[in-house]
């Protein structure tokens, strides 16, 4: 039996020979939330024409818990997801997950872009298992989740088909599906619906409402629409102009299962207008 | 696509044809034109039936020459379009001397290649190979580079290695880039083989051309002509038939549109 020692068992996700260097953020915490970014800066460029796009945000997502992101376009919501999926760094501040700082890894959630971005030469099951696929877990396996599913959200008959075959809808919910049967447990959605038409849009909201319901997961949604982010989420975080503060946190009271109808009772509207305000402020305040 | 449709399309060249060769055929027996400076279609056909049999061993020859000589230039260009795609510098590097290496007219670099490499069948393969590669190279090289962004930027979010975007992404999504070129290095590849045959062979359509050049058998050069552009025919044709079978999820994109 090894003897307790805070050196293996207490996991540093960085090297040891920078122990003097490490801020306290880099430590993991026993009851951390499931996601939590923590004093995020991220600017692009240099010298003059430096563009400052993120200014000390934090926010924390839960196990299972629906979290949406919206604010004025330019506000970098999607730099954000860039950030957590690996593929930029931030300037300062730590992105924790599980507990763990995970800054610059990729692949460490599950991602769904704002096109489809199926690839055309797959088929729609084998798109489906695309991200399986690329982790690595066995194919055949794969393939039988995907038809489970693809049956489940009633696309079983396009399984051999090719994403051109579908509308953009039905695309999305196989791009959603791919991310969904990834091996990630957050999935990250970068407006996902903001290319469809309102009735396609206002159709997929209840669609991702209905699936989400039904197998909770953690999930970070950027938007910029607020019905659909006070529909769909637990919680909200609304951010300001460039360079993007956290302007507020509205924790959602409604209570799940939500249908549609919620859309039209009084608190969903006075919530909603709040929200529409302080949204407005912020835009003309440009 | 109905067979209407496709004597629709295929009526206007065919007749242009058509009027050619009785222009040609009028014209060689109105101004009395002699064989040798021009012979008549009529006679070219005649010609065509009586030499075939000889004829047979010389395209075989060079049909030889051409699939070897293609399939080496084949395999560098894909090759070298992966090595410098996959690391930038290089591409960097090279790429604008691979453009200015196609200034060199190969049928001048023949005779360096017989001083450097003999009379044999690999400085033939050299020249089939210099013309082949660089379509396929710089097709496949600006396919590779035209990965879709969006498609790009999911592979990196899910945490693809280099590898995996390649083979997954990059190499798929290139190639509809790399049969264009394909299709041109196809054609070309039969030039190079009949310039390659003129520098230096005893066997073949180039070196049977030169024979019946000093000859003054124009009638039988008009017929290794007519062979050669069937050869370039058939080889364009197969890789189009290959580009269908690998690029099925297109083809099937082609004919919705023309469907609707």
């Amino acid at each position: 039996m090894k003897s307790p020692n805070l050196s293996t068992d207490h996991k540093s996700p960085v090297p040891s020979s920078n122990f003097a260097n490490l801020a306290l953020s880099d430590f993991p915490k026993p009851d951390a939330p499931f996601l939590e970014l923590r004093h995020i800066r991220k600017a692009f460029g240099k010298g003059k024409k430096q563009l400052h796009v993120m200014d000390n945000i934090s926010l924390t997502v839960q196990e299972g818990e629906f979290v949406s992101i919206i604010g004025p376009s330019g506000s970098g919501k999607s730099t954000l997801l860039q950030m957590i999926g690996g593929v930029l760094l931030p300037d300062d501040g730590a992105i924790m997950l599980q507990g763990k700082r995970i800054n610059g890894q990729r692949g460490r959630a599950g991602y769904m872009p704002q096109q489809p971005a199926l690839f055309p030469w797959r088929t729609i099951e084998q798109n489906v298992v695309l991200a399986r696929e690329t982790a690595g877990l066995p194919q055949q396996e794969s393939l039988e989740l995907a038809r489970v599913w693809l049956d489940k959200v009633s696309l079983g008959e396009f399984r051999q088909a090719y994403p051109h075959m579908l509308s953009g809808g039905m695309q999305q919910r196989v791009a959603f599906l791919r991310a969904l049967l990834g091996p990630q447990s957050l999935l990250c959605l970068d407006e996902p619906f903001s290319a469809l038409d309102a009735f396609t849009r206002s159709e997929m909201q209840s669609w991702l409402l209905r699936i989400w319901e039904e197998n909770r997961r953690s999930v970070v949604f950027i938007t910029h629409h607020i019905e659909e982010a006070l529909l769909l989420s637990d919680t909200i975080y609304v951010l300001s102009n460039r360079p993007a503060r956290v302007l507020e946190r509205v924790e959602v009271p409604f209570e799940r299962p939500r249908r549609e109808e919620l859309v039209d009772s009084p608190s969903f509207i006075a919530l909603r207008r709040r929200l529409t305000e302080l949204l407005r402020e912020e835009v003309s305040a440009k | 696509m109905s067979i209407r449709d496709w004597w629709k399309g295929i009526w206007p060249p065919l007749g242009a044809v058509v009027l050619f060769l009785i222009f040609w055929q009028a014209a060689t027996s109105f101004f009395h034109i002699e064989d040798w400076i021009l012979p008549s279609p009529a006679r070219i056909v005649s010609e065509a039936s009586h030499s075939y049999e000889r004829l047979i061993g010389h395209t075989w020859a060079t049909l030889q020459l051409t699939l070897e000589g293609f399939g080496i230039g084949v395999v560098i260009g894909l090759l070298v379009a992966g090595i410098l795609h996959v690391i930038p510098f290089l591409r960097q590097a090279l790429y604008p001397l691979l453009i200015l290496s196609q200034n060199i007219p190969v049928i001048a670099l023949g005779p360096l290649l017989i001083i450097w490499f003999g009379f044999g069948i690999l400085s033939k393969l050299i020249v089939i190979v210099l013309v082949c590669f660089f379509p396929i190279t710089v097709a496949a090289l600006g396919g590779l580079a035209g990965t879709d962004r969006t498609m790009l930027n999911y592979m990196q979010m899910i945490g693809a290695s280099r590898g995996q975007i390649f083979w997954k992404l990059e190499l798929p999504y290139s190639l509809p880039a790399v049969f264009s070129g394909l299709r041109i290095a196809a054609t070309y590849s039969i030039m190079g083989a009949i310039i390659a045959e003129w520098i230096s062979s005893d066997q073949g359509l180039g070196y049977y051309m030169l024979l019946q050049q000093s000859a003054f058998r124009t009638d039988r050069m008009f017929v290794a002509i007519l062979i050669v552009i069937a050869l370039s025919l058939v080889m364009f044709s197969l890789i189009v038939l290959l580009e269908h079978w690998c690029i099925r999820w297109q083809r099937t994109n082609h004919e919705r549109q023309g469907g609707r």
